[in-house]
């Protein structure tokens, strides 16, 4: 058997995606008149508990028909999402939209509590037997597939991170009405028309829709802009972040279980 | 990542959902993306050696069974290497996995590339030894249905043609902007002339040769692909030596095919995608992943990368490919 100490490091990681998870949605204050809530963050919340609790049995919380309704409903929303996005951006939207890889995640999870549950040991890797798990090849495209979006989800935030300027995006012709996603964006700066915003920096010729769209985002969000470990909870580099580590750990939990 | 376009990936529940608009990504350059999906193939290939099998002394034994057949000089270490990793099974293989997980993340990693490209140069050319037994290339075991001349040796191989550095600035291909056209050439040539040769060693041309390979690679997978290997099987069952005959001319085909003009070059590629497609499948049942117990997904997915690696830039279309 891979060793338990292996599981109980993910399971850990996993238990700090969640903790940032929360943070970010405290930090986003939903629950206020107006507030944005994150449909990633909120997926990111659940898929983090329930690995956790697959690799570490102690760390169960809900039981696996529960789990199996949350992934099933997490895969219609981020499916809407990913078919809405389509239909603004094109094919472009699957491989670089971020409703994308949370689609995959989604339906990988529910794959996984359903081709678990199905299996004798039930759900939790410690009660998978090697040749448990339902449907390998599922399990074999869910992983070729998350590795993919890892690795992706890497060369971006590495490319953004450390050169900036080759990063930057221009908004230049972007219909004013397209725009209004930024009013949800995160906080961030605007700077002689460069939206700062986390690790990316959106520059370019803004239109003033977008101006005025993006300036309630720096000041209702927050007030100012975010510094320390706020501005880090915030920024884009740790929303990817998280997506990295349960994209290569739940890619490590479908080759484990096949 | 549309986490940028809207600005962090905090898009709004409450919003016009789908109207965030992306921006025009910045086209990927040819040579970064297939390093990412090599990085990719390297960060399956962690996750695999982290399976359960792999801590178990089955995997010393699959070590040490690749010194079956090899000179002594070559196979005395890959023993040596095979008692010490049963005997720390589990530090050894997890060493090995993280080594493995630590060169794809350093590729994907625009930084770390080199290192990475280097390190997986190194790591390729001693698990072709103590890992595969040089592929069987001198124990006569090694087949191209098989993944000879070494899945592994081909990880090195495209580290080296995807170096992120520009001998010729108008290079026919992204193989050839590290080391040049007539290198990048030579070594396709070597390579695919080589399966060519295995694919014609007695062991590999006897009527049941082909057969049995691909028979033998029923067991433990699903159904769909079993029952794909048992057709593929009983196709070419007593026709070992037609069937390596084909195999060769094929490969003899795609080895020639650099030094063609541009759209026979074009072709002799598509040629050997769809060779590398149906090794993949047939002979190497998707490296046997499905099955558990598989360090890599051999030689397949590699070869095609490879040849992709070959494809005619369009900068230079109308010279040879």
């Amino acid at each position: 058997m891979t060793p338990a100490w292996i599981l109980d490091i993910l399971a850990a990681l996993m238990l700090a995606v969640a903790a940032v998870s929360v943070a970010r949605l405290g930090l986003a204050r939903p629950w206020r008149k107006g507030a944005v809530v994150t449909d990633t963050d909120v997926s990111h919340l659940f898929m983090s508990i329930a690995m956790a609790g697959m690799l570490a049995s102690g760390l169960t919380t809900l039981p696996s028909a529960a789990w199996e309704v949350i992934f099933a409903l997490l895969a219609v929303w981020f499916g809407y999402r990913v078919v809405s996005d389509a239909r603004s951006n094109g094919a472009r939207a699957l491989a670089g939209g971020h409703c994308a890889p949370h689609l995959v995640h989604s339906m990988a999870m529910l794959y996984m509590f359903l081709a678990l549950a199905a299996a004798p040991g039930g759900p939790g890797m410690g009660g998978a037997s090697a040749s448990a798990l339902k449907y390998p090849t599922l399990a074999f495209a869910f992983a070729l597939i998350l590795a993919g979006y890892t690795i992706w989800d890497l060369d971006q935030l590495s490319g953004k991170r450390y050169s900036r300027a080759g990063a930057s995006l221009s908004l230049a012709g972007v219909p004013a009405g397209t725009v209004p996603a930024l009013a949800g964006a995160e906080p961030g700066v605007l700077v002689s028309g460069a939206l700062v915003s986390g690790d990316a920096v959106v520059s370019g010729d803004f239109p003033e829709t977008a101006r005025s769209e993006a300036r309630p985002a720096e000041t209702t969000d927050a007030g100012a802009a975010p510094a320390g470990v706020t501005a880090w909870l915030l920024s884009t580099g740790t929303t990817v972040g998280c997506r990295i580590a349960m994209g290569a750990t739940m890619a490590f939990m479908l080759l484990i279980m096949i | 990542m549309s986490e940028v376009a809207v600005a962090g990936g905090r898009t709004a529940w409450r919003g016009r959902v789908g109207t965030e608009v992306q921006p025009a990504g910045a086209k990927l350059d040819p040579r970064r993306a297939l390093q990412l999906v090599l990085a990719a193939i390297w960060l399956l290939d962690a996750v695999l050696q982290y399976q359960s099998f792999m801590y178990t002394k089955a995997f010393g034994q699959m070590l040490a069974g690749t010194a079956t057949g090899n000179p002594s000089v070559i196979g005395r270490p890959i023993t040596w290497d095979a008692t010490l990793v049963e005997h720390h099974l589990v530090l050894i293989n997890t060493i090995f996995a993280t080594i493995q997980l630590v060169i794809g993340l350093g590729i994907a990693l625009r930084p770390t590339v080199r290192y990475a490209l280097a390190l997986s140069v190194a790591w390729a050319a001693g698990v072709w030894w103590f890992g595969e037994g040089l592929g069987g290339v001198l124990s006569g075991a090694a087949s191209p249905l098989n993944g000879a001349p070494g899945a592994v040796i081909i990880y090195a191989l495209l580290a080296v043609l995807l170096w992120p550095a520009d001998r010729n600035a108008l290079a026919p291909c992204t193989a050839a902007r590290a080391v040049g056209a007539p290198m990048a050439r030579g070594l396709w040539l070597v390579l695919w002339l080589s399966l060519a040769y295995f694919a014609l060693t007695p062991a590999n041309r006897a009527p049941q040769a082909v057969s049995g390979m691909i028979s033998g690679m029923e067991s433990g997978n699903p159904g769909w692909l079993a029952a794909l290997d048992r057709g593929a099987a009983s196709l070419v069952s007593g026709h070992g030596l037609a069937a390596s005959v084909t195999l060769a001319v094929a490969f003899i085909l795609i080895a020639a095919g650099v030094y063609l003009p541009a759209p026979a070059g074009r072709a002799t590629l598509v040629l050997a995608i769809v060779v590398a497609l149906v090794i993949w499948v047939f002979g190497e049942a998707f490296g046997m992943i499905m099955a558990g117990g598989a360090t890599d997904p051999n030689s397949g997915p590699l070869l095609i990368l490879l040849a992709l690696s070959y494809w005619p830039l369009k900068a230079t279309k109308g010279k040879a490919g």
